[in-house]
């Protein structure tokens, strides 16, 4: 025989499936996080090309809907490995020409990064970046 | 095993007389909170609480695994701290398991009638749930994925309720949990075991609490204190084999006459006794399966960090003709898994039976012996997950500052401290090669052991051929410990 749920029981899952999308809603709801901003466009090149372990340099091109660099952005960058738990690398780009900057990045691992691009617009606007650098290779 | 050539005794297993040097009962503090009837959900409310956030932060937080709490807590934090646990203490986690907290406390509205499938007893399905874990943790790289991981942490939760809903005692426990196996196994190589204090107390004891638990009345239903629900009778119960250390037994015992007591690590390794609710060690073929299982699968799932593994990938990928990864995983997990333990130790017993004067046939040999590299196999976890949780031992600060902040819209705790990671590489990399040694010192005195019992003419000989096994597997281990690591989710292209 099964067994039958007692209305009790219904109360206690109905309980915890609350507490879970409360904790939720409190954790995710009030997340942070940069709203896209669909009308900058940032181009990225690493070398060495393919990464390997070791110092690289990421040159990132920021243009705007019309295809202009944007020139005058602060730019910080962080770089993490995909699994949790290492040591994550930091960044701070130099403006080489309009609209391209430039910074000196330290691959400490091999395997697969994720590097954060923060950037503050001239006109104050922040907005964020998601660059995948897959495949650093350890030799 | 010592005890072998006298055959399963229904006598209890006879105990050193020395009172052990530590009964963890009998400690002021610890030993009064632990002998407290609610000790249990004591330690299971924090942890419960932590696996709720960490099932929230991963379904609706970053999705990147270093900033999310359901990837950093689970696979940096919770396996090291699991390993290291059982190695100095005993399984202290599944005492504190969250997942058995809804189910006990649905177990107050629900009586399941239903016993555990009598096929099912045994820990075959057990063994195939700990490998699809493996699978899936390479497949979809789980360590990169906080939602993917939430994901298993809930069905973690729905699973032993689902089970431990429909069926008696803890089957989930016992027959299915995979986690719950890999504690168990490596709880025999730990310092700490649930066990009778004076076997004379039991003798004279008419009640048996400790397995049938206490009534209000006789025939009643209801319940006052449960018995062990893994059918662990104590007097008969030998090692750590099946315990979760929830403590019924002893707060079941009438006579306050069990205790945690310390012991020699992996001595229960040594005889082969008739165990209480296990049976006998080498008459379990999934026990000496997952045993084996165990010990490749930790070279197996290192092997999946280091840069040869897309090699092989690479390799295999081009010889089977695919493009995706679980063709290849699957190949991957069968040598590593089956083809590989088959060989090494089906060599080992047939030079054990050839060697050992022909004693014995090859199968129930290698059974015998296949327990002895459980250390081994634990001392190999132990550098991988202790590498993990010790360089990356503060992570956990910056990301709950983060998830704190996100929560609460300014920094609770202050700005997250990202370069707050853990002790350097440098200082880590010899706690790795000490856990190895140790783990390779304790499988090598269990195989003397073993062949000692087996030939009184050539114990050295015997000894040579499981002694060259355990010496191969610690030299991979070490030659992957040595490899720079190289985290990938991509392996073709990527």
């Amino acid at each position: 025989m099964w067994p039958a749920l007692s209305p009790s029981f219904r109360r206690c899952v109905t309980a915890f499936g609350g507490f879970v999308l409360c904790a939720g809603l409190v954790l995710a709801g009030c997340e942070r996080r940069p709203e896209p901003q669909p009308d900058i466009l940032v181009e990225h090149e690493v070398t060495p090309d393919p990464p390997r372990v070791g110092p690289a340099t990421v040159t990132l091109r920021v243009s705007d809907a019309a295809g202009q660099p944007v020139s005058g952005a602060r730019i910080s960058l962080e770089g993490n490995m995909s699994h949790a738990g290492m040591r994550p690398v930091f960044g701070e780009a130099t403006e080489l020409e309009p609209g391209r900057y430039q910074s000196a990045l330290e691959f400490t691992m091999g395997g697969d990064w994720v590097v954060l691009v923060r950037l503050t617009l001239p006109d104050g606007r922040k907005i964020e970046r998601e660059l995948n650098v897959k495949g650093v290779k350890s030799g | 095993m010592s005890d072998r050539s006298d055959g399963p005794s229904s006598a209890p297993p006879r105990r050193p007389a020395p009172p052990p040097a530590v009964d963890l009962l009998r400690w002021p503090g610890v030993g009064r909170l632990l002998r407290w009837r609610h000790a249990r959900t004591l330690l299971q409310i924090p942890l419960f609480a932590v696996a709720v956030l960490m099932i929230a932060h991963g379904w609706f937080g970053p999705s990147l695994a270093p900033k999310n709490l359901a990837t950093t807590l689970t696979w940096v934090h919770f396996r090291g701290a699991l390993v290291l646990v059982l190695l100095l203490a005993g399984n202290f986690f599944c005492m504190a398991c969250p997942f058995m907290l809804p189910r006990n406390l649905a177990r107050r509205f629900i009586r399941p009638r239903r016993n555990w499938p009598r096929f099912l007893r045994n820990k075959w399905l057990s063994l195939a749930l700990f490998v699809l874990i493996l699978f899936a943790y390479e497949l979809f790289d789980l360590w990169a994925s906080p939602w993917w991981t939430a994901w298993l942490i809930a069905l973690y939760f729905l699973g032993a309720l689902a089970v431990d809903g429909v069926f008696k005692h803890a089957s989930f426990c016992k027959f299915v949990c995979p986690l719950g196996q890999f504690n168990f196994v490596a709880s025999t190589v730990s310092p700490l075991e649930v066990k009778v204090r004076d076997l004379d107390v039991c003798t004279s004891c008419r009640t048996k609490d400790c397995i049938r638990g206490r009534r209000e009345q006789p025939r009643s239903l209801v319940v006052l204190q449960r018995g062990c629900e893994l059918a662990l009778f104590q007097p008969r119960k030998v090692g750590n084999l099946d315990c979760t250390f929830c403590l019924d037994c002893v707060q079941a015992c009438p006579h306050d006459n069990v205790g945690i007591l310390s012991r020699m690590p992996a001595e229960e390794l040594t005889v082969d006794p008739l165990r209480s609710g296990v049976g006998i060690f080498s008459r379990r073929r999934d026990l000496s399966a997952l045993a084996v299982v165990f010990t490749f699968a930790a070279l197996l799932n290192a092997f999946g960090m280091v840069s040869p593994v897309y090699a092989l990938q690479g390799w295999l990928a081009g010889i089977l003709h695919v493009q995706r990864e679980a063709p290849v995983l699957g190949v991957i997990f069968v040598l590593a898994l089956i083809v590989e333990p088959v060989l090494l130790l089906g060599a080992a017993g047939w030079l054990t039976v050839k060697w050992g004067g022909g004693r014995g046939a090859l199968l129930p040999t290698v059974v015998r012996y296949s327990y002895a590299l459980i250390p081994l196999g634990f001392g190999v976890w132990l550098g991988h997950y202790g590498f993990h949780f010790l360089t990356g031992l503060y992570t956990f600060i910056p990301v709950t500052q983060s998830a704190l902040a996100g929560a609460a819209g300014w920094p609770i705790l202050g700005e997250p401290l990202w370069s707050l990671t853990g002790l350097p590489e440098r200082m880590v990399y010899p706690v790795e090669l000490g856990l190895l040694g140790l783990g390779l010192l304790g499988s090598l005195l269990l195989t003397y052991r073993l062949a000692a019992d087996d030939s009184a003419t050539h114990p050295r000989r015997v000894f040579a051929a499981w002694a060259a096994l355990c010496i191969l597997l610690w030299a991979s281990a070490l030659w992957l410990l040595s490899q720079p690591m190289e985290m990938r989710g991509t392996f073709l292209g990527g």
